[in-house]
């Protein structure tokens, strides 16, 4: 997969450095004094609890949002809070952020007026000045590549929301980021599709792209990334070595959150021992795990059915 | 045919008023799209601005606001022939509802439409011209529908300042014959006019159909 993307690298060794970012919605601080650096292929999973900033984080990376103070590098340009600088950054800057960063987003995003190889092919087309032909040729090899050959004259209303993702996915590569950012790719996908998203994400990973990843798939994060970043109450409050931080949590805050979202995952076994290594014991008979909840369920339904 | 009268003038007067709607509906619409990107892209003043003109037309009764622009403006010495008159009114007041339909369209448009486009690195324009704008002028096909029958069936009304549209003739022609019958002469004009317009937008609505989702 993803045989002809290139990673291109820039001189500096680090591709995001946040340096005490903080944002606000109108009085709301939504994360303060927020830091945290990318190193060129390196992959950064953020996790934490919803509203916790984690989205925000990345749409600052690539100015989708403002932010009030501190400053983000991108591959070589420096963003400033709109407190400390006197105008915001200039058009050239935000092009060249923007076709050098790719971005996936938790909707897909598609543009549901064109076919999937124009919604793919539109941006080289019109911000890189690739002619059309080629475009769309660059398009379909992108496509082929994920397993959508056959969806390449369909519109984005035909496709399953995984297959819509994957296509999202190519139209962002299409621009050959060096950066990609990743917004919950997976949530508002039916579990059955989750998978093969993940897979692509995965793909990417193998070749080496430089990756922000804002997930709620900690096992996924726990495989993929390098550093898994938990952001909770408008802080980051753990960042360190992805296994680490998952599997060993440190503050007692991160050690919350991920007690409750690992206890979701398996509400019978496993209460005392909350962390992801203890997890992934508990979670080894997952066949007899599903079976009984399988039975369970049945028998509630039946049971509300003779009521 | 005969039946009594003359119907050729009937004929006059639907031409007159198909010229009279198809030239308001066309101003309505280059006005409206311009008023309608301002209302939701332009500087403060402007919007506001907007805001009160739509007030002002949706606000108003369409015969007070054709009175004040045929009889009220002669008091400052502006004498409108009734056709002039009554061509600026279509004007008016359909910019007003038209400024709407676009205003309502351009919203209507999810925002990580253009969230997707911008962190592509389209321009403004670009994301506007090629992501935003397309897809909200196929919400806007139905109402823009509606619309433009609306300003047909208003033409009517300037049968009252004396435009020879189907209705003043329809008037004249039934004070010295069997009225109904010549109502329903206009009723048969009107009808296959705007049922040709319905038609014309279900079609487009029709090729447009990617925009169900």
């Amino acid at each position: 997969m993803f045989s002809d993307v290139m990673v291109n690298s820039t001189p500096s060794d680090i591709a995001v450095d946040i340096r005490s970012v903080t944002k606000k919605f109108g009085e709301r601080t939504i994360f303060g004094d927020v830091s945290l650096q990318v190193r060129q292929g390196e992959v950064v999973a953020l996790i934490g609890p919803s509203g916790a900033g984690k989205s925000t984080l990345i749409r600052c990376v690539n100015c989708l949002t403002p932010f009030e103070s501190g400053s983000i590098m991108v591959l070589g340009h420096e963003l400033h809070g709109t407190n400390e600088a006197k105008r915001g950054p200039s058009r050239e800057m935000l092009k060249s952020i923007r076709t050098e960063t790719g971005m996936v987003f938790q909707s897909f995003n598609l543009f549901p007026h064109m076919s999937v190889v124009d919604n793919v092919a539109l941006a080289p087309v019109l911000v890189l000045g690739t002619s059309r032909e080629e475009a769309r040729e660059q398009a379909r090899e992108l496509l082929c590549s994920i397993g959508l050959s056959h969806r390449v004259d369909a519109y984005p209303r035909h496709l399953s929301g995984g297959e819509q993702q994957r296509v999202a996915i190519c139209r962002a590569l299409a621009m050959k980021p060096s950066l990609m950012l990743f917004d919950e790719p997976t949530s508002a996908l039916d579990p059955e599709l989750v998978g093969e998203v993940l897979g692509a994400i995965r793909a990417l990973v193998d070749r080496g792209m430089t990756m922000m990843l804002v997930t709620h798939e900690m096992m996924f994060a726990r495989d993929v990334a390098d550093t898994v970043a938990v952001m909770a109450d408008g802080a980051l409050v753990e960042i360190g070595p992805a296994r680490q931080v998952l599997d060993d949590p440190q503050t007692d805050r991160c050690k919350s959150f991920l007690s409750r979202v690992l206890q979701q995952k398996a509400p019978s076994a496993n209460t005392s021992a909350p962390s992801m290594g203890a997890q992934i014991a508990a979670d080894a008979p997952t066949q007899e795990h599903e079976q009984a909840r399988d039975t369970d369920r049945k028998r509630k339904h039946a049971e509300e059915v003779e009521r | 045919m005969n039946i009594g009268f003359d119907t050729s003038q009937m004929l006059h007067g639907a031409v007159l008023t198909v010229e009279l709607a198809a030239g308001g509906v066309g101003v309505s619409l280059v006005l409206g799209a311009l008023g309608g990107l301002a209302r939701s892209r332009g500087p403060r003043w402007l919007r506001w601005l907007i805001v009160g003109y739509v007030e002002l037309v949706r606000g108003l009764p369409q015969i007070l606001q054709l009175f004040i622009l045929y009889f009220g403006l002669t008091q400052f010495g502006i004498n409108l022939s009734p056709f002039t008159a009554g061509f600026i009114w279509m004007c008016f007041y359909g910019t007003g509802y038209a400024i709407e339909i676009f205003r309502a369209g351009i919203s209507g448009v999810h925002p990580g439409q253009l969230e997707a486009s911008t962190a592509l690195g389209l321009s403004r324009f670009q994301s506007f011209r090629r992501v935003v704008l397309p897809q909200a002028v196929a919400r806007m096909v139905p109402p823009l529908t509606t619309f433009v029958i609306l300003e047909l069936k208003n033409t009517t009304l300037l049968y009252i300042i004396g435009v020879p549209e189907i209705m003043y003739h329809a008037n004249l022609l039934a004070s010295n014959s069997q009225p109904l019958n010549i109502y329903l002469i206009a009723v048969g004009f009107y009808l296959v006019m705007n049922m040709t317009l319905g038609r014309l937008g279900a079609y487009v609505e029709h090729k447009m159909s990617w925009a169900k989702s």
